[in-house]
């Protein structure tokens, strides 16, 4: 089956560029979903069901910190795998996202490959790798 | 920790330009010749110690950014859209390279959200840190720091 991914950004470039990296990185894609912020995010999550969430952290409204504390709350949502998509930060910072349930960490700006190869690694889905 | 210097702001300036949005540019020395408007992107940063980046570059950069970044022609007017986002979003990962550079990735820092507006250059005040850096189009770019 193809992944069905939400990707979250406030930068509608950005989303773009992340819809465009997903597309070049020979992972077999169903349907990207778009969120501007974690509030938009839990609204699309809540009506439609993903594999994989790759949400920014620096957003207005709900941070990616948030939207992460908020998914690992939720039963419903906390099987979800999140990956981080966002500027350089600090060790301090990545260790808490992933404390607070965040699977990893994918530093901007990234290559379709890069991103591939997390996703398989988190997923541990060979098959889908087109 | 030493102060940050013009080089620095160059290097990250032409790794972020080139990596994100395939854009080569090359450091330059003297004042450009800016168009009347230009665009004005800042965002603030806390750390060890605080401050603000700002990046300015004439609309055409920005426009040759996004259409880079989406796979899109310079004409297409997704690009000429997305102009201003796309300048943002370069200014986004400027900072957060900025401030893993400087202060080091075991130091907590902190990025306040990118702004971006139209501005006249003319009259401006220079910075006493910056890094000036033109395109293969012939378009300045300017990173520029101000230490809170």
């Amino acid at each position: 089956m193809a992944l069905q991914i939400l990707v979250v950004d406030d930068s509608p470039v950005t989303r773009k560029m992340v819809r465009r990296a997903i597309g070049l990185c020979g992972l077999a894609v169903g349907e990207v979903f778009e969120a501007g912020d974690g509030v938009e995010a839990l609204r699309q999550l809540g009506a439609h069901p993903v594999d994989l969430v790759l949400a920014d952290i620096n957003m207005p409204v709900m941070n990616g910190m948030e939207l992460v504390e908020r998914m690992s709350a939720d039963p419903a949502l906390a099987r979800v795998p999140v990956v981080v998509v966002a500027t350089p930060m600090s060790e301090q910072r990545i260790e808490r996202l992933l404390d607070i349930g965040a699977r990893a960490y994918l530093a901007k700006p990234f290559r379709p490959e890069a991103l591939r190869d997390l996703v398989l690694e988190i997923l541990g889905r060979g098959g889908h790798h087109g | 920790m030493d102060e940050p210097t013009a080089e620095l702001l160059g290097e990250i300036l032409g790794e972020v330009l080139q990596e994100a949005a395939f854009l080569f540019v090359e450091p330059a020395e003297e004042a450009p010749a800016w168009p009347d408007r230009v665009l004005v992107a800042e965002i603030a940063f806390e750390s060890l110690r605080g401050g603000t980046l700002r990046l300015l570059a004439p609309p055409a950069v920005g426009i040759e950014l996004a259409a880079n970044m989406l796979g899109a022609d310079p004409a297409d007017p997704e690009a000429e859209e997305n102009g201003r986002a796309a300048l943002s979003e370069i200014l986004n990962m400027l900072g957060g390279t900025f401030v893993t550079r400087w202060f080091g990735t075991k130091v907590p820092s902190q990025l306040g959200l990118p702004s971006v507006r139209l501005a006249d250059p003319r009259g401006r005040r220079a910075a006493a840190c910056a890094a000036l850096a033109r395109t293969e189009a012939g378009h300045p770019v300017l990173l520029e720091l101000d230490l809170g």
